[in-house]
């Protein structure tokens, strides 16, 4: 500790020349010991990396469009193989699963002749003569060729057509590139790739975690620093407001901001930030206000004062940047806490709105389909808990960094 | 003790006063009415219906006439169900929403504690290895993701829990599953809140001289640790609690509880404007009531502290 106090050029007991060190340079290899901190540090800059740059990767092939459609590649399982085999699998369970049933029915009930003659005549004759060719990607076509079916059976009709497109399928699946596609982590029900939107939805739910954040924080410094300076009537009052708005059911009130924008706003992604900053920035002012009242009777303190410096200069020069390591430690924790509220927003269908997606959007939609497809669930629910778990450990480990005496508290 | 608790629940009242002063300015001011929908209504239609309503008057008129109605729980007719009133949903949904409430508070806390125990005393081996990864995962993990989840585990895998509706359809077999999903996050906060209390109790004075006049361990933490580390976890209760009907909004959608939660969500999107207030109000009130139990029970634990 002793040697920070001497002059920069300080030399010790072995003539070697000592660096003063920094909080910052002092935090960073505290931090750099804290493994999982570590690790956590290197993931969530992976994901911001990634959708950053996002569209770079859309652009360069690598990424595909979140918004675009492929019907026929609709509700594919999470895999490394390309879609066309998958869409091919896919039919050729369900048409023996309908044949299944058809064969079980007929088991049941007696063997009834239009059956047979559906169950010849559909692959056989109709779809040599009549099945459309590919026309660009779009396999379902519910018109035309059924028309003429003699059978009411929605079974049998569905079984006609499972085995047309299957042709078709099999005909396509060299010659069209769409069908080469890898989803690897599947795709929704409208054909889109899940990869690409949960790479996305992370770019708004990111974008609004660090704008709130700042937001939150700026407005946090200001009443807190303010109401911690001048102190007295001013101080009292503030922190009356403040101590109400803790009290208020916070969540409850943005989630009437958000009724009370209606449909139209919520598209505009400020409105969500700003309803989310309005009531997160109470933290940070109780918490900068206690730090700016520890440190403003401090000896350098008075001494800027002394000098001649003005309420300005203190606060921003002298009072602030001895609060930042607090401040620091609080919008680390912070951001999750954002991410995590425009989730809950978007889950109750209060958040953004479609076609952009966030994270809370995608796990919703996966909800509906958690039944048949779940990976449209756990992928993007996955995907969160990872950048959340990972935020909170980055947390606590800048807190325990920047603040070693903290160590081993809650 | 008597005069501090008059005084607390007197102090109740500006902050009610605020809330729906601030709830009622706010949703009146807000661009469309809970008449403006697709179709057109007709101006006479339109004028009869805002004065079946009192939408007519002047505005601070209907703010001191919403007042006088509040104080008589009387919250008026919904703007969207017809043949509701609002006093008809909220009390048939708020009994099931404080009972989903307080069953996850006390799981929480129950749980929590337990595992914070487990994890202080077993320090940095696997117990509390596993149990402090539990609770960063518990923190992490959206309300919105684990209720999910337990509905496609419990639910549809292995069938042996209701994964929606409520006590009249399943009895009571259908709280579980909210009920862990809701207390889920607070377990967890209080699992590393208790073990942090505990880990500084246990180095405290009182229990070296506890264990040197030769107490048994059990006596020890049962008695003297747990008692002097409790007050941490009480303080949070009140925090919790409010966490916890916030997250009712969620849970109660995910798992289809007919509690209060999903009639503000719908109200907040119909902008059924009497459903809303009365829901904050009522949400409000649990929180404040809470708070002060909260505040009461911190007295009677922490004997160092006087009311005056």
């Amino acid at each position: 500790m002793s040697e920070q106090n001497k002059p920069s050029q300080a030399v010790n007991e072995f003539n070697q020349v000592m660096k003063p060190v920094s909080l910052w340079a002092d935090a960073w290899k505290r931090l750099r010991r804290n493994r999982m901190a570590l690790v956590s540090l290197w993931i969530v800059l992976f994901y911001f990396a990634v959708c950053l740059f996002a569209p770079l990767l859309t652009k360069a092939g690598i990424l595909l469009d979140s918004n675009e459609q492929i019907i026929q590649h609709a509700s594919i399982r999470p895999s490394f193989k390309p879609a066309g085999e998958l869409v091919i699998e896919k039919m050729e369970k369900r048409i023996a699963t309908i044949e299944e049933t058809l064969a079980e029915r007929g088991e049941q009930v007696a063997p009834a002749a239009t059956f047979s003659f559906d169950f010849g005549a559909a692959p056989g004759t109709e779809s040599a003569t009549e099945s459309p060719p590919a026309v660009d990607g779009f396999a379902l076509d519910f018109g035309g060729s059924g028309a003429d079916t003699s059978s009411s059976d929605p079974l049998v009709r569905e079984l006609k057509f499972q085995k047309e497109d299957l042709e078709t399928m099999k005909r396509e699946i060299a010659s069209n590139p769409l069908h080469k596609r890898v989803y690897i982590l599947g795709t929704d029900d409208l054909g889109r790739d899940m990869l690409a939107r949960i790479i996305y939805g992370g770019r708004i739910s990111l974008a609004i975690g660090v704008v709130g954040t700042l937001t939150a924080a700026l407005v946090g410094i200001i009443y807190g620093a303010l109401a911690g300076y001048i102190g007295g009537m001013l101080d009292n009052l503030m922190m009356r407001f403040v101590d109400i708005m803790f009290g208020l059911p916070y969540m409850l009130i943005v989630i009437i901001i958000m009724a009370m924008v209606g449909e139209a706003a919520r598209g505009n992604f400020v409105v969500l930030f700003i309803a989310i900053a309005l009531v997160s920035w109470l933290t940070i002012a109780r918490v900068v206000r206690g730090q700016v009242i520890s440190l403003k009777n401090a000896e350098f303190v008075e001494a800027a004062r002394s000098m001649g410096a003005n309420t300005s200069r203190i606060l921003f020069r002298h009072l602030l940047p001895n609060t930042m390591g607090v401040i620091v430690v609080y919008a680390t924790l912070l951001m999750p806490s954002f991410i995590m509220n425009e989730s809950f927003l978007s889950y109750l269908g209060l958040g953004v709105s479609a076609p952009a997606a966030s994270w809370g959007t995608l796990v919703s939609e996966g909800v509906r389909a958690m039944e048949l497809q779940p990976w449209q669930l756990l992928a993007p629910a996955i995907t969160m808990t990872i950048f959340l778990f990972c935020m909170n450990f980055l947390g606590d480990g800048v807190r325990d960094a920047l603040d070693p005496q903290s160590k081993n508290r809650t | 003790m008597a005069r501090y608790i008059i005084r607390r629940i007197l102090g109740l009242i500006p902050t009610m006063l605020v809330i729906i002063t601030v709830s009622f300015f706010m949703i009146r001011l807000a661009p469309g009415g809970p008449f403006a929908r697709e179709r057109e209504v007709p101006e006479a239609i339109l004028q009869n219906l805002l004065k079946r309503y009192h939408m007519d008057e002047p505005l601070p008129t209907q703010y001191f006439r919403y007042l006088g109605d509040v104080l008589r729980w009387d919250f008026g007719p919904s703007y969207r169900y017809r043949d509701l009133t609002v006093n008809e949903i909220i009390d048939n949904a708020l009994p099931v929403s404080v009972g989903l409430g307080v069953t996850a508070l006390v799981l929480a806390v129950v749980s929590g504690i337990s595992v914070g125990i487990i994890s202080a005393l077993k320090q940095n081996k696997w117990q509390d290895y596993t149990a402090e990864s539990i609770a960063v995962i518990g923190i992490s993990v959206p309300l919105f993701v684990v209720g999910p989840l337990l509905q496609l585990f419990f639910g549809m895998k292995l069938k042996i829990l209701p994964i929606g509706q409520w006590i009249t359809v399943h009895g009571l077999k259908a709280v579980i599953l909210p009920a862990i999903t809701l207390s889920f996050p607070y377990f967890a906060y209080i699992a590393r809140l208790s073990r942090a209390s505990i880990l500084e109790t246990l180095r405290s004075d009182y229990v070296r001289t506890a264990r040197a006049k030769g107490l048994p361990e059990r006596t020890v933490i049962w008695k003297h640790v747990l008692k002097g580390s409790l007050l941490p976890v009480v303080t949070y209760l009140g925090p919790a609690f409010s966490g916890i009907i916030v997250g009712s909004t969620v849970v109660e959608t995910t798992f289809m509880v007919p509690g209060l939660g999903r009639p503000f969500v719908q109200a907040a999107l119909n902008r059924d404007y009497t459903l809303i207030m009365a829901e904050v109000i009522v949400y409000s009130l649990i929180l404040v009531v809470m708070n002060l139990v909260v505040d009461i029970l911190y007295g009677f634990l922490d004997p160092r502290i006087s009311y005056k």
